[in-house]
């Protein structure tokens, strides 16, 4: 039945944009993850990349989380002599994170997410008023 | 002559099937509507008068005694694939607020065609004199 195939096509769409939020999460989660050892990298910022694929046995095109990359910007160096991290200078190494990147990123996540909610809240009725049809 | 085959309700049955469809293109356009590249697609206006049937085998009739099968395949839809109405930097065009609009028409002109399917059963009723 083609409502059925609808709800895959949003329900696809609910997974990748799900599994976005998480990658969001982690890199908000460790905005402040420094390194472990003097003058080592800190936590790297990851992407998230979408690809659109063809569902052979739906016969769509559907969403998926394609490899999740990582960010290569220059991580944000601070000056904190007393830090367990600090190289021989003093300097520490940040995440190279920017939590309001990161809110505007997971707006977007909610935004997409709830459209595919109503795609599929609109399938469903669609089908109710089929079904209607046998009350007459 | 099965009552799917009446002009009303085989044009209505048409009808679903369109929007059947058309909500499976805009369900495509939402879930990608965070892909890079992609471009959302629609299907063209419906038009019960250029319909073209998908290229289906008939039913052979190896016997004169069987009965006749039933002719009419599904139909092929036209996909539309009209410009976008804006075209983000990472080469995605679609609107979030558009197929949303799209969706809620679809839904409510399928509610039209399934409102008008079961009256029409419903005159048939009434010509049975069951009512």
């Amino acid at each position: 039945m083609d409502f059925v195939k609808s709800i895959a096509i949003a329900a696809s769409g609910l997974r990748a944009q799900a599994g976005r939020m998480r990658v969001i999460s982690e890199n908000l989660a460790n905005a402040d993850s420094t390194a472990q050892t003097p003058g080592g990298d800190p936590f790297r910022r990851k992407i998230a990349t979408f690809t659109s694929q063809v569902d052979r046995s739906l016969d769509a095109r559907t969403v998926a989380l394609g490899p999740v990359r990582t960010d290569p910007s220059d991580f944000i160096t601070k000056h904190e002599p007393g830090h367990p991290a600090a190289d021989a200078n003093g300097n520490i190494k940040r995440p190279n994170i920017n939590p309001l990147i990161e809110m505007n990123d997971m707006r977007e996540a909610q935004r997409s997410y709830e459209a595919n909610i109503n795609v599929i809240g609109a399938t469903r009725r669609m089908i109710q008023r089929t079904l209607d049809i046998l009350k007459v | 002559m099965p009552i799917s085959e009446l002009p009303i309700f085989s044009m209505l049955r048409t009808r679903m099937q369109w929007h059947q469809e058309r909500q499976q293109v805009l369900a495509e356009n939402v879930s990608n509507a965070n892909t890079p590249n992609f471009k959302p697609r629609d299907l063209a206006p419906f038009d019960a008068t250029r319909l073209q049937p998908a290229s289906s085998l008939a039913v052979a009739r190896t016997s004169a005694t069987h009965l006749a099968g039933s002719t009419t395949g599904p139909v092929q839809f036209q996909l539309d694939r009209g410009g976008a109405f804006e075209i983000r930097p990472a080469g995605n065009g679609v609107s979030l607020e558009d197929e949303m609009l799209k969706v809620a028409a679809n839904q409510m002109e399928y509610q039209a065609a399934t409102a008008l399917y079961s009256r029409g059963l419903g005159l048939i009723k009434t010509a049975l004199g069951r009512r």
